[in-house]
């Protein structure tokens, strides 16, 4: 995997590079700020950016604009936002196009290393990662909604890994049910929240998406 | 005299250490700081009020009498209005020369809140309280102007003359005696008013040196007795019931002060944000790393490098905690608890320009007041090390009487400003904030004084 860092903590910067070197992957480059990001993208075209939100000259939402940037204009290299906070305002400014190739990360899941690559790579792939913090935020803004409160206790775990952008089979893992478990919960899902079903994990996030967007 | 009253009922009447100081008040009232700074403020206000008052009044009569006299309305108006700005302007002098020479800290006169339309704009002069309280201020000064001068010319004047007596008496007898004797007797021999004695000889004018040493040292009070009464004219006439005026002041005050509190919790949240947050970050990373080399069947290479991870996870947590330490210095200093001067020494003692340090607060101040005055004092000897270019620099706190005074010297290349941005800027408006103010003395090519003065309570 090709990857650029877009970091302002040289601490931070370098502990990704060498945590991603260790596995194997190609760092194109590792910059402290937005327009150094843009400038290298454009020059190595990676198959997925790391983007801390704050940086340099405002800290605020440098990273995140300069995301948004990148899935419009080079739809071929994924993002990965990668932040200290949780901002749901931010997840849905990403989100608001296309939730194929990106992920909001806490920095937090770092500590994580082989969750935090996954994830890496899931959104390499096209696929999404959302912070489990994030879904669960962005579920509680929504929760009082008619339909998610239909929803049995088991459905509302199932869902918010959904929406982080887990496979059926990860789901199963995660809640140690079998798969037809999961395709039973997520059959339900679908139908309560009168969603049509979907093969690819990436449509049940959109679709999962869509509607916690209202 | 104040000082001497308080000495008096705080330690006893009789109390021998209270009298001597008395005695070493009274022997020193000649030739202190002070009392030059009081002649000089009635030398100087000479020239401001007395043509003020003069002719503040000469128009504020005339327009009234021509706006009684229904032809001459509009000159009279007119005419009173020039002498009412003209009193506010008079009275803003005056009470700068106090602030200057008296250390007398009293409100700017402000200007009304300008009304709309010609007449709107007439009838707010008329209605500005300043301008009528500062010709009031004027009116009652001119009296005790002219009396005070005259009480002042008599007392030094006298005294200074007594003092020199034998040499104008030696200089008058060489001219009466000398080879070309002037005709007549030596000049003014007698200096009482009421004709007096007549001094003969040279050992009587030598014995005129002791009421001259009399009058010299009643001299002083004399004047710091004129110098309190125009200081409560100055303070319950001219300044008296400006609530406008405070109220705005205090206005200003309190946006500032919400504003800076917002300030430094951002500059907090960046602190932690930039620096604890972001090693401790790193540190579960590198854990997190080192947590996949020690599979149990880690070893050799993979057992090393775990080592090293961990090592480096151990040394970020150090600066975490050493960071952390430093923020929450930030937030408050640990070495304030115990007060100003151990806080002020061990500030001192770490600075990089040897500095020199003069404490002397009495009286603990409030809390808040001793958190800025340890901030302004860091603030400006952080500025010393690193843009002054001195060698030397000297820091004094002192309380006088309500106030505490910072003052911070260094022999550097000077050029300090408090302009609109920057850290003196900051800290001239974090001072602004408990009513304090802050004077930056800093020619290029320097020396460098900057003096702030904070209330002890805020």
């Amino acid at each position: 995997m090709r990857v650029v860092i877009a970091e302002d903590s040289a601490i931070l910067r370098e502990g990704l590079v060498q945590l991603l070197t260790d596995r194997g992957h190609e760092m194109c480059a590792a910059v402290a700020d937005a327009d150094a990001l843009l400038a290298a993208v454009a020059a190595h075209r990676p198959d997925v950016a790391i983007v801390d939100i704050r940086m340099p000259p405002t800290h605020t939402d440098e990273g995140l604009r300069a995301a948004i940037d990148l899935r419009r204009n080079h739809p071929d290299t994924s993002v990965l936002v990668f932040s200290q906070y949780v901002e749901t305002q931010y997840a849905a400014r990403l989100l608001e196009q296309d939730a194929a190739g990106v992920g909001y990360l806490l920095k937090d899941r770092v500590a994580d290393v082989a969750e935090f690559t996954d994830a890496l790579q899931r959104v390499a792939g096209g696929g999404t990662a959302l912070d489990p913090e994030v879904v669960r935020q962005l579920l509680g803004a929504r929760g009082a909604v008619s339909g998610l409160a239909a929803l049995t206790p088991r459905e509302r775990e199932v869902l918010a890994l959904m929406a982080e952008g887990r496979s059926n089979a990860a789901i199963a893992a995660a809640l140690f049910v079998s798969a037809g478990a999961v395709e039973k919960h997520v059959a339900a899902i679908f139908t309560k929240l009168g969603l049509e079903p979907s093969d690819t994990d990436n449509r049940r996030v959109l679709a999962v998406l869509q509607y916690l967007r209202g | 005299m104040d000082e001497m009253a308080s000495d008096l009922t705080a330690t006893g009447a009789r109390s021998p250490a209270a009298v001597r100081r008395m005695a070493e008040a009274a022997l020193r009232a000649p030739v202190c700081a002070r009392t030059w700074r009081e002649v000089l403020y009635w030398l100087a206000s000479l020239p401001v009020s007395a043509p003020g008052f003069l002719v503040s009044l000469v128009l504020i009569a005339a327009g009234t009498g021509l706006t009684l006299t229904v032809a001459g309305a509009v000159l009279g108006v007119l005419l009173l209005a020039a002498g009412l700005g003209l009193a506010r302007v008079a009275g803003e002098a005056q009470r700068a020369l106090a602030g200057r020479l008296l250390g007398l800290r009293l409100p700017r006169l402000g200007r009304p809140q300008p009304g709309t339309g010609v007449l709107g704009r007439v009838e707010a002069r008329f209605r500005d309280p300043t301008r009528w309280r500062a010709a009031g201020y004027l009116g009652l000064r001119f009296p005790l102007a002219f009396a005070g001068l005259w009480l002042m010319a008599v007392t030094w004047g006298y005294g200074l003359f007594f003092l020199t007596y034998p040499i104008w008496w030696t200089v008058a007898h060489r001219q009466a005696t000398g080879p070309h004797p002037t005709h007549g007797l030596a000049p003014i021999l007698t200096p009482f008013p009421a004709g007096g004695a007549h001094i003969g000889t040279l050992g009587e004018a030598f014995a005129l040196l002791l009421p001259g040493i009399v009058v010299l040292l009643v001299a002083p009070w004399v004047t710091r007795g004129l110098t309190a009464a125009d200081s409560w004219l100055l303070r319950r006439v001219l300044c008296g019931a400006d609530l406008a005026g405070r109220v705005r002041q205090l206005e200003a005050a309190r946006a500032l002060a919400v504003d800076d509190a917002a300030a430094r919790l951002r500059r907090v949240e960046r602190d932690l944000h930039d620096g604890a947050q972001a090693r401790l970050v790193a540190l579960a990373m590198t854990l997190g790393m080192a947590r996949e080399k020690l599979d149990p069947d880690a070893r050799g290479a993979d057992a090393e490098r775990a080592r090293e991870l961990v090592d480096a996870a151990h040394a970020s947590a150090k600066l975490a905690i050493t960071e952390l330490r430093d923020l929450a210095r930030g937030l408050h200093p640990p070495v304030l608890d115990n007060g100003l001067p151990g806080a002020l020494a061990s500030l001192t003692a770490g600075s990089a320009v040897p500095v020199a340090a003069f404490v002397d607060v009495p009286e603990r101040p409030t809390l808040a007041i001793e958190a800025m005055a340890y901030f302004c004092a860091a603030e400006l000897i952080a500025n010393v090390g690193k843009h002054s270019g001195a060698d030397n620099a000297t820091l004094e706190m002192r309380q006088h009487e309500r106030r505490l005074r910072l003052r911070v010297f260094d022999d550097g290349h000077g050029g300090a400003r408090t302009g609109r941005v920057g850290g003196l800027a900051g800290l001239a408006e974090r001072i602004q904030t408990v009513d304090g103010s802050i004077e930056v003395d800093s020619p290029a090519g320097g020396p460098t004084t900057v003096v702030i003065e904070l209330p002890m309570h805020a």
